[in-house]
């Protein structure tokens, strides 16, 4: 037997005394190998080169050694001792390679390099010696040096070893390192495949790699994407809607509206690269969000309001909930330069930040034949803004297309109910030939009042986990509250004390996909709504004329819900599949 | 001072040299802060010189920006107790957590909303880490997932999971790798229910993400789950009172395949589980939750025939009084698990000498707000930070801001220095970790 061989099974014959300071690898897995070809192994970086000498003292590259093989790359020492080092590597690559000497057509694929970091004692010679007793025949195992330290550092460096001399208290190098294990799985693309320490070293698992790489049949894990579609193609009248409106200044073009969509998800229109319009207008959520009452903005800032579904916003005469802008070309700009909205900290910062990208340069030119300016950035974004029309529901195919079936009888009770004894067309209007669900004016319902005026209980009810809830203090709360910003509605536009806590009328298409409801999202299901406009709203003297009791019966209110569900547009997947084929800019 | 890099290993019996001989029990199995690490990271068994605080930036704040603060912690230096090197990375990116590679070299920092990691070199000049790399492409290589949280060392690479996703800014998540070099390898999207339909788990999947950890020798890796960006960054109070928000908090804890980063098991785990603190000893097949919203310690451990299970153990506090829960440290010899309640600034010691029946016989207030824990590896010193969330902080004169390290004497914790961060005008003081000259004294003989 080899001396080297012997002293190798004498440092493991020893330590089997102390069976727990062995590392997994000596003993028999303890847990099941992975079946190969089951799972991925992704690259982490590609090999790297080195000048090297092989046993016969010829100088190679490592690449070139790796060429058109799978590589087991491992780093040593001839006399390291360390039992759960240098020797734990050469062990597993043993054991591996009487393993693999059972399946010839395997080990055709695999090469084992060896390489030491001590080039001062490991020549050539040295490591033919050390390599002959473990070497077969069957397998393409080989034993490397470098000529020197300095050929050796760049190859420590790009693999990141950490190998370092230890010395005496006195200065003197003892011939013994501190390094760290790592063996590298290469592929024979020399992509790293895996790297194992002496925790994860293992014969078992490192077969199961090998026999991954072999069967070729890993690729990298990542969710699919849809594909682009690059403009929608969809009609954007339909049945219960009337004439779109569209300035005459910004006729809709496909491709304004593919570059407005682009930038509607774009997170990078934001300050700090983190909000894109669809964090707040989300497709799959109604274009609003369900996740939160009142939005949050950059940097979580309180937003006051509940982020309004974008459906249909065509239509709307005037814009946000208290109505301060009434033409799509302007409102945007309201959010992207807003502190507690996407907090651009001017004009020419978003204009620098979109002209700067030549995706926007080039989709501006498309559009507009000019750079993003302030006009053509509003001018995008409302065209796909308006581009979000949904209607041709069952309510309309119901009332303007005559078919008769497509409601149900408790839906057209809700109907009757709805234009009558519960008086909801008030306000949310229908007329002879399309229906907006609007009338577009401000009203009281005394939710706004209820914010302002009203002080809260003591104690507050939160759901701590699913179906767990405990009574929290106020005084709790409040410790961890910021301020809360008051919120008087239109009269902050108006400044007129008649106009305190109104908001805009919004429209009901579509509406049971936009919870949660209110302008501050305060109710979280339709019943909630129905329920509350059935108990005549938050009684005060500025509440709006229109709202009182209704003393509707439970099933009144039911058939009510029934037809407010009717109000689905027959396009929302349409809409909501473009709208998710966009890639979102971060 | 002692160090234990697990992987270096230097050979006591032959020489006299200032590295503590690694004991390969401790060396393969080790997770814990210093008692909390990753265990296939080099880890200071001795006294440590320095410890980084990553740190929020505060609006209206000396600089406002996040930064990276170094503390001397070594008692025998003349600057102890002092901020010795602050780097600040430009913006408030939420600074959150920060861990290192696996050969120690580098100390990654996340920022949960704008999703950059900041590389800091730690091996140079360990007394003045140098900023030497930033990621910002987080988002765009993982496919979407938003909120970098733990960066946990694997070899060669780091493990980093998500909170959020850059579709709706809610919890479904993923478990994100880079290399070292700071290159995107892979994503691995926590099982949501629909995903795991075919196996009919009775479970919820809620597909959020939390913290990680790996136990190698049982070939398992646990995830644990928060909630997502809308959340996490909103006014704390405002989510409270916000029953919609309050349903999107995470339930779960999964465990994986640490080989094949395949999800095999879900547990249901009420109330937002977060950090995950596995025992040390090889006999000890488990790993320690805190659940932030139920406020109860949570135990997943091996049960017969190799099943894995969890378990609610033990109640923090008065959980009705929402105590919050937040991190834990658990100690070297898993009789003792750390536990801080942000809401009423306490730490509290529980004792795990049976994992199943922890019992708090220790408990003393930090400030009026508390987050973080850190221990070094003999359990005699403590740090503690204050910082949640910069919009989770408490308002107001609570909002105190601090590093304050303890000495334990195995009954009290007694005061050793404070750091007032807000009169430093440093910002919001959030994740520790220690760092030693001596984990690269050898390196630089060896040159």
């Amino acid at each position: 037997m080899h001396l080297v061989f012997f002293i190798f099974l004498s440092l493991l014959y020893s330590s089997r005394l102390n069976a727990e300071s062995l590392a997994p690898g000596y003993a028999p897995l303890s847990f099941a190998a992975p079946v190969p070809s089951t799972y991925s192994l992704p690259e982490l970086g590609v090999a790297q080169d080195g000048r090297v000498l092989d046993s016969q003292a010829h100088e190679r590259s490592l690449l070139a050694l790796m060429k058109g093989k799978i590589v087991v790359l491992s780093f040593i020492y001839s006399s390291c001792d360390d039992v759960n080092g240098c020797p734990l590597a050469t062990f597993v690559l043993h054991k591996i390679q009487h393993q693999l000497s059972l399946h010839p057509d395997r080990v055709k694929h695999l090469r084992l390099l060896t390489l030491s970091f001590n080039p001062e004692h490991d020549t050539p010679e040295v490591m033919r010696q050390y390599g002959s007793s473990f070497q077969a025949e069957s397998l393409d195992w080989q034993f490397l040096t470098t000529r020197s330290v300095q050929d050796l550092a760049p190859i420590l460096h790009n693999y990141q070893l950490n190998v370092q001399k230890l010395s005496t208290v006195e200065g003197k190098f003892t011939g013994k390192f501190s390094h760290s294990l790592k063996v590298f799985l290469i592929d024979e693309q020399q992509k790293i495949r895996n790297i194992y320490n002496a925790e994860l070293l293992h014969p078992e698992s490192l077969l199961s790699d090998i026999s991954t790489l072999i069967n070729n049949q890993t690729h990298t894990r990542t969710r699919p994407k849809k594909a682009f579609s690059p403009t929608p193609t969809r009609q954007l009248t339909a049945l219960g809607l009337p004439t779109l409106p569209v300035p005459r200044a910004n006729p809709l073009t496909q491709a304004k509206i593919a570059l407005g969509r682009k930038l509607f998800f774009d997170r990078r229109l934001s300050f700090n690269n983190t909000v894109s319009c669809a964090m707040c207008h989300i497709p799959e959520q109604g274009f609003t969000s369900h996740d939160m009452a009142t939005a949050v903005g950059v940097e979580g800032r309180t937003v006051r309001r509940n982020a309004p579904t974008l459906y249909n916003v065509a239509y709307a005469t005037t814009l946000f909930h208290d109505g301060r802008e009434h033409s799509l070309e302007q409102q945007v700009w309201g959010p992207l330069l807003a502190h507690n909205e996407m907090a651009n900290p001017s004009i020419a910062f978003v204009l620098d930040k979109l002209n700067s990208q030549i995706a926007y340069q080039t989709g501006f030119k498309h559009a507009f034949n000019k750079p993003a300016t302030m006009e053509t950035i509003g001018l995008a974004l409302a065209s796909y803004q308006r581009s979000l029309t949904s209607a041709n529901s069952a309510f309309d195919r119901w009332l303007y297309q005559h078919e008769s079936t497509a409601l149900s009888p408790e839906a057209q009770h809700g109907y009757t109910l709805f234009i009558g004894k519960a008086g909801c067309a008030k306000c949310h209007t229908i007329k002879a030939h399309s229906a907006l669900f609007s009338d577009q004016q401000f009203h009281n319902t005394g939710i706004g009042y209820r914010d302002s005026m009203v002080t809260n209980a003591s104690t507050q009810q939160i759901e701590i986990a699913p179906k767990v809830f405990v009574n929290v203090a106020n005084s709790l709360i409040n410790s961890v509250s910021a301020s809360k910003q008051n919120d008087l509605g239109r009269y902050e536009i108006s400044q007129n004390p008649a106009h305190r806590w109104q908001y805009k009328t919004p429209s009901l298409r579509n509406i049971a996909l936009t919870a949660p409801y209110m302008h501050n999202g305060s109710m979280h299901s339709l019943s909630d709504v129905l329920d509350f406009y059935n108990a005549g709203g938050v009684a005060h003297e500025q509440l709006d004329p229109l709202i009182k009791p209704l003393n509707l019966t439970p099933k009144e209110l039911a058939a009510l819900l029934a037809f407010l569900q009717t109000l689905t547009g027959d396009n929302v997947k349409q809409i909501v599949d473009e709208a998710l084929s966009e890639p979102i800019g971060n | 001072m002692n160090t234990t890099p697990n992987t270096l290993r230097p050979f006591a019996r032959l020489l006299n040299i200032s590295l503590l001989l690694a004991t390969l029990p401790c060396a393969l199995n080790a997770t814990a802060d210093e008692t909390c690490q990753s265990p296939y990271m080099a880890k200071i068994t001795g006294q440590e010189d320095v410890v980084y605080v990553w740190t929020l930036g505060m609006e209206g704040l000396g600089d406002e920006q996040d930064k990276m603060v170094t503390v001397d912690v070594k008692p025998t230096s003349s600057t102890y107790g002092k901020v010795i090197d602050s780097v600040s990375v430009g913006g408030r990116n939420e600074a959150h957590h920060a861990d290192f590679t696996d050969d120690r070299q580098f100390l990654w920092a996340g920022g949960l909303d704008t999703n950059k990691i900041f590389v800091f070199d730690v091996h140079t000049d360990p007394l003045h880490p140098k900023l030497v790399k930033t990621i910002t492409d987080f988002v765009a290589k993982s496919g979407g997932v938003v909120g970098p949280h733990s960066t946990y060392a694997l070899p060669g690479r780091m493990l980093i999971t998500g909170l959020s996703n850059n579709k709706d800014h809610g919890g479904n998540t993923a478990l994100v790798e880079y290399n070292n070099a700071g290159e995107y390898v892979a994503t691995y999207w926590m099982p949501t229910a629909k995903a795991l339909q075919a196996d009919q788990s009775s479970v919820y999947a809620d597909g959020y993400g939390y913290d990680v950890r790996a136990l190698p020798r049982k070939n398992l890796l646990l995830s644990s789950s928060f909630t997502g960006w809308s959340n996490y960054m909103m006014d704390f109070g405002k989510m409270l009172t916000d029953a919609d928000a309050m349903k999107h908090f995470g339930n779960t804890v999964v465990q994986w395949d640490l080989h094949t980063r395949q999800a095999k098991k879900i547990f249901s785990v009420p109330g937002a589980p977060l950090e995950l603190r596995c025992a040390w000893k090889p006999e000890h097949n488990y790993c320690f939750t805190t659940t932030a919203l139920t406020s109860k310690i949570w135990l997943i451990y091996e049960a017969e025939q190799g099943v894995w299970q969890a378990k609610a153990v033990a109640d923090i506090g008065v959980p009705a009084n929402i105590p919050l829960p937040v991190d834990i440290s658990i100690s070297s010899d898993d009789t003792k698990l750390w536990v801080n309640t942000f809401m009423d600034g306490k730490t509290r010691l529980f004792d795990i000498s049976d994992a199943f029946h922890p019992k708090q016989v220790y408990e003393q207030k930090i400030g009026a707000q508390v987050n973080m824990v850190s221990s070094s590896w003999d359990g005699t010193r403590l740090y503690f930070t204050s910082s949640l969330l910069a919009n989770w902080d408490k308002k107001g004169l609570d909002n105190e801001q601090f590093f304050k390290a303890y000495r334990w004497d195995g009954q009290h914790l007694q005061p050793q220095f404070a750091i007032d961060f807000l009169k430093e005008k440093l910002g919001r003081a959030h994740q520790m970790k220690f760092g030693a000259r001596s984990l690269y004294t050898n390196a630089s003989t060896a040159k």
